[in-house]
Order: C-alpha cells, then structure tokens, then sequence
C-alpha cells in the first residue's frame, strides 16, 4: 500500500476523542501600546538583542543615518533590494559616495545574485513591517526583494517606514496570510543579528548571518 | 550513529564523574529554568498563556489526520510536492533519490533533530552524497560523532580544545584557538562558500501550518535561512505530528516555544515559507519537497495514553527542569532524543523491551509534567511502560520470572496491610533478619534482590523495637500540656 494511505488509515482508525475545546485566547499586554510606546519598546527589545534603531524624520534625514553607519563600519560594496527604498534613493546615493551598489533586478542570473550577495559588505533592504512585542521586522520576500540580501552579507540595513509598526505578531500576520492566493513564497521575522551559544554557552553575533542589523524608521510616513 | 540505549546506567555513572558535565549541568539547572521564567514573565497570565498553548496541541492532535489532509492539499496547490514515508529507509531513500536527480555531490543541513532519528547523513555518505551540517553544535557533533547532549545545545558541555583539534583534523580552521568565538568564525569561514555553491539543502520542520500550507523554522544562527534561500532545491522533512490548526496558532506556539527553549521572546529569525519561490522570483527553491515520516507515530497515535506523546514541541525545558537529566546529561539516553522527551518517546520508537532503563530512570517527581507546554503528562507515560513491561509474556505466552515476582510481592504486602496482627508479627520476625545482615550498623545488601536499592546507598540497621513498642514503653506524661505550661509559669 502506498505510505500516505497506509498512514492516514492507521491515523484515522485510531479512536477519535471528541474536538478539544479551546480557552480564550489570552490577551497580549502589548496590543493597548500606543505609537510613542510602539517605538519606545521597538528601540528596547531590539537593543536588547544587540540591534539598533534610528528614527529618521524624513529621507533626507535617512540618507544621513545611512552615510554615518556608512562611514562607521567602513562599508564600501553593496546590495540593496531596490534603486529607492521607502523613497529612499540609494542607487544615487551610493553613486555620489563613491560606493559600489548592486541591485538584484539588474543581475543576470540566479548565480549573479548569488555572487553580489555574498560579495557584498552589506544588504540594505526595505522592511515591510516592526514588531514592538519583541524589536522583530517582518520582509515579504518576492520578486522585488530576493532572500539573500538580508542574511548572506556581514551586515544588515533596513528601512522602514513607521506607519507600519504593529504591537504584536498577529497584526502582521492578519495582513500578510490575508489572502490565501497572495501568500508570499517566503516570510521572515527577524528580531537582531544573527547569533550562537553553541560553544560553552557563549555567546557570539554573527555565526552565519549578519554580525549587526541597523534598523532605519521614517517618521514621516 | 548507532544508539546505544542498553549502556544507559554504565555511561550515566561515567558521566557523574564527567567534571565537564557536571559543570554545564549545573549551569542548565541553574540558569536554564530562570531564564525560561523571565522569558514567561512577559505574558500577563502565565497559566493562561500555557493553557492555550496546550489546548492548541491538543487540538492539533486530535484532529491529525483532518489537517495533515489539509496541510496536504494546501501546500501542493501552493506548488510544494508532499512525500509520504512509512519508516527511515523510505525517508532516507527519498531524499538520496532527490539528491542524485539532481546530481549533487553535497548537501547541506539546518539543524534537525528527525534526521537524525532516521540516520539521514550516513545513508547519504555511504551512497556518495557529502553532509555538511550548518548549525554550528551538529557542526561540533557530526566531527566528533557525539550523540546530542542536550536538545538544543548538542554540543554545548564540549571542551573548546577538543573542538579546535578536530576543527583542525578537518580543515575548518588553520590555527589552534580555544576560543568559542574563533571557533565560530571559522565555521563561518568554512560553511561560506559551500552556502554559495549549494544545490540541495535539507532542513527539518518547527510547525507545519494546515491552514495556508506554510512550513516555519526558528533559529538563531541563520543557516537555515541560507538553505532556504541559496539552492534550487530545498528538502523540508517533518515528523507527522508537527502540524498546526491556523498560522496564528502557528505564532502563539511560536511563542511558548523559544520561550521554553532558550528563554528568548523569538528567535533572531522566524521563517515562513509557503510553496517553492515564484517563477519571477530571483532566489529560494525551484523545487520544495515536504516529506511527511511516519517512523511508528502512527501506531503511537492508535494508542489513547500514548497518543499524547506526539504533542511535543521539542523544547527542551523538560530536561532543564529534570532531576535525573541534569545529574547525568544527555549520553546516557543513548539515543536522538534525551530527557523526559526521550524517555517517553524512545520507547514506542525502539520498543518497550530495549529500554526498561529509560523509563525506569525516573523520580516521578512531575516537574516535566509540570513545565510542559504543549501539556504533556511524562510521569504517568513511564509509569504506564512500567506497568507494559510487567505484563510482556515470554515466548511460551508465560508471565516473566519478575512479573511472577512483582506480583508475589504485591500480593504479600496486601494481605500483611489488610491484616494488622499479621502485619506486626511479619516485622516480628523480619527485623532480627534483616538486622542479622548489619555492618558496623549498616546493611549494605540483602539476598533475593533490591539490588537497585542497594546499589547506591546503604540500610542503617533497624532498631530493636518500633515506634509504637517504644512509645508504649515510656513513663506516663502529664494529663495534659496546658497542666505542664501552668505550673512552668507559676
């Protein structure tokens, strides 16, 4: 007998025991969190894990917060998800600064990608949503914006726009599970660099992914 | 790696002597449980937060069949192919197929605790197919050949000199280091590359979502991310238990599980991935295959009592929070699975008759029971293989020599507990006996048995007369106390 017929006879010969009623679902403390407390526990949880959050006031303001992270890392190649990120413009940005920008769309081929995204100092992406609950940002990643920008490079930056920060989890994913036909092949929370403690407990950023992550919000969105 | 369950009690005595052990022990007892605790201290009602995780595993369970039917359905119209396997050699035998279709000389893994259940990365080696693991304590284990020490830090009570002479023996890093974080980094190094080049890669499953056909993985160094994202083809494999009603049940899980697991609130990443990357799409698989494994759950399942088992989330706060597990750390349960998972769940996987030590290595104190938060209750799992073990017939379809014992045993200490007079005259004649046995005021062992007892600790003699003997014996007190305290006053 085939395996899935075999195991789902076995499965469903088994004794039903009635439907389980469930509790309510408990309250969450955060979703009574207004924006200043938002972002007030978006900039604590994401320190904690060694993250960092800018607040810029508008995108002249971000291209400032990018160049002094810029300047700090010593960060000279990039690959960034799009030419103009939250009307950020990049691509100019990093033509006038002398810097090395790689966007995916103008890239041959899977390999190409491949190649710029392991290559480069850093991604700079979009993100399309803040957490407060836990410093999270949450990246649809589809045709616009591949997956390996945000983990392959030693460094993360991401910009994002305030009008889409959201208490808890459940906000987020309510908009993008919404639509049954229009979920993304890949979504992903990421709350701080990537890290370990595999070897005696200790500690380190960066075992694969991104050693830093810089978050930039625009408050003007 | 061979499981070696039969040497549980040589090599937990090896490893009470084990300084290294024993250090990081005490540093799971100590640290683990506090940590879980402030992780939990964010939910305003932490009863509630773990009822309703436990009402969704319950849930998820009881309806299992209905939504791996409907994970099923969903995933493929999502374009993922879903791949049934009855055991480990149907597992084993899809994905060696999948990796010689394409060709590949490598593959790599993110952490996973089901292939190693079935012997995934030998069956792949031994057929041509390089393994290298990502996460940086199977990276540790697969060099040394260890089983996990712990569920979530398999390598974590390794000594930092035996990592680098092995690191060295392979190439991962060109310098002697002792240091955790250079070791690290050149496992980066090392694995950097390999992420580059990848064309296959294999990763397990935390939650398969019924709703949305959603598989999710929680993890913190990011290498599953890079396997998820790197190579044309990605192998998801998933025991049957680990689906979820609703992506929202999915988060809430999610929630309780890094919690219990390490402490943290989320992990640094949480990924969802539904369906292989689109066409336009410039990276993630072209091909995802979700393998559903069956390797005897389905006759778990068949089983009221134990059906309960496939609730768990592997955590890990069970062996945190364990008496025995943190005296004698992971090794001596000699197989995938340690602690109070591993023994509730090793002995359906391997048989009840293999793994008496298992289930009898246990205080029944509940702390696990107690902790659990997909609602699993571990003490009365062990007591009920104890009482299966009892009831094994040999093969002539006879009662074993120690059920005929067990049950003598019972039946004399009932009828001496329902007949005082016989009761007293039974200690009668049992003290001298007993005491008849004494060294220097001890009884180290007696005859016919209890062995186990005696193995670790001694008997002090017994006195000569009991209790109630020597009460009666006293001079007569005063009437009363109120009587005494008047006359102390006066």
């Amino acid at each position: 007998m085939p395996a899935k017929e075999e195991i789902l006879g076995r499965l469903k010969s088994a004794t039903k025991r009635q439907n389980i009623d469930r509790p309510a679902k408990p309250t969450l403390s955060e979703i009574t969190l207004n924006r200043q407390q938002m972002i007030r526990r978006l900039e604590s949880e994401l320190s904690m894990r060694a993250g960092v959050l800018y607040q810029a006031r508008d995108k002249e303001d971000a291209l400032r917060i990018l160049l002094d992270i810029i300047t700090a890392e010593g960060l000279k190649s990039f690959v960034a998800s799009s030419e103009k990120i939250h009307g950020v413009d990049i691509a100019s940005f990093g033509s006038q600064k002398g810097l090395s920008v790689t966007i995916p769309k103008d890239l041959a081929n899977r390999d190409s990608l491949r190649d710029a995204a392991f290559a480069a100092d850093a991604g700079i992406t979009s993100a399309d949503f803040a957490v407060a609950e836990t410093g999270t940002i949450g990246i649809i990643f589809n045709h616009n914006h591949p997956r390996l920008l945000s983990i392959a490079p030693p460094l993360h930056i991401a910009i994002m726009s305030v009008k889409d920060l959201y208490p808890v989890y459940e906000n987020v994913m309510e908009i993008v599970f919404k639509n049954t036909k229009e979920i993304p092949s890949q979504f992903s929370f990421i709350t701080g660099p990537s890290a370990t403690s595999d070897i005696q407990g200790t500690e380190f950023k960066g075992m694969h992914g991104p050693k830093k992550v810089f978050v930039i919000m625009i408050m003007d969105g | 790696m061979h499981s070696h369950i039969n040497k549980f009690m040589e090599t937990a005595r090896k490893e009470l002597k084990n300084e290294q052990s024993q250090m990081f022990l005490m540093m799971v007892a100590l640290g683990a449980p506090i940590l879980r605790q402030i992780g939990m201290s964010s939910f305003p009602d932490i009863t509630a937060a773990e009822s309703y995780s436990r009402a969704i595993r319950a849930d998820a369970i009881a309806r299992l069949p209905e939504l791996l039917e409907e994970f099923e359905k969903n995933a493929e119209s999502k374009g993922a192919k879903v791949l049934w396997a009855k055991d480990a050699a149907e597992a084993n035998k899809i994905i060696l197929d999948i990796a010689n279709c394409g060709g590949v000389s490598y593959v790599m893994k993110g952490k996973s605790m089901i292939t190693e259940e079935i012997g995934l990365n030998d069956h792949l080696i031994k057929n041509g197919v390089e393994v290298f693991e990502t996460d940086l304590g199977e990276v540790i284990t697969q060099n040394l050949n260890l089983h996990p020490f712990h569920l979530v830090g398999p390598a974590i009570n390794v000594p930092p000199g035996e990592i680098s002479e092995v690191f060295l023996k392979k190439g991962i890093i060109k310098k002697a280091s002792t240091d955790p974080v250079e070791l690290g980094s050149g496992a980066r190094r090392y694995l950097r590359d390999k992420f580059r080049n990848l064309q296959m890669g294999i990763v397990g499953v935390n939650m398969a979502v019924a709703e949305t056909g959603t598989i999710i993985n929680v993890e913190n160094e990011g290498n599953i991310r890079l396997i998820k994202s790197s190579p044309k083809t990605l192998v998801a494999i998933m025991s049957l238990e680990k689906v979820v009603p609703t992506i929202k049940d999915a988060i809430y899980m999610t929630r309780m599980l890094t919690r219990n697991c390490t402490g943290q609130k989320i992990t640094s990443y949480m990924t969802m991935d539904t369906g292989p990357k689109k066409p336009e799409e410039q990276d993630g698989p072209e091909e995802l295959f979700i393998i559903i494994l069956d390797n005897g759950r389905s006759e778990i399942y068949r089983d009221f009592k134990t059906r309960e088992i496939l609730k768990c989330i592997r955590c890990g706060a069970c062996l945190n929070t364990c008496p025995v597990y943190t005296k004698i750390g992971g090794y001596p349960y000699g197989a995938t699975y340690c602690g109070p998972v591993g023994q509730v769940l090793t002995p359906m996987l391997a048989g009840i008759e293999s793994t008496a030590d298992l289930y009898r290595a246990c205080t029944l104190c509940g702390m696990c029971k107690q902790i659990c938060p997909a609602g699993i209750d571990h003490p009365s799992l062990l007591l009920s293989y104890r009482a299966r073990q009892i009831d094994i017939k040999n093969q002539k379809g006879k009662k074993t020599m120690q059920s005929r014992r067990e049950n003598a045993m019972a039946g004399l200490i009932s009828l001496g507990m329902s007949h005082g007079w016989l009761w007293n005259f039974g200690l009668k004649i049992t003290r001298p006996l007993m005491n008849s046995l004494a060294k220097d005021g001890y009884i180290a062992s007696i005859p016919m048995g209890a062995q186990g007892w005696f193995g670790c600790r001694d008997l002090r003699a017994i006195p000569a007369k009991t209790f109630h003997e020597t009460w009666n014996d006293l001079p007569s007190l005063p009437e009363s106390s109120g009587n005494t305290s008047k006359k102390e006053d006066s």
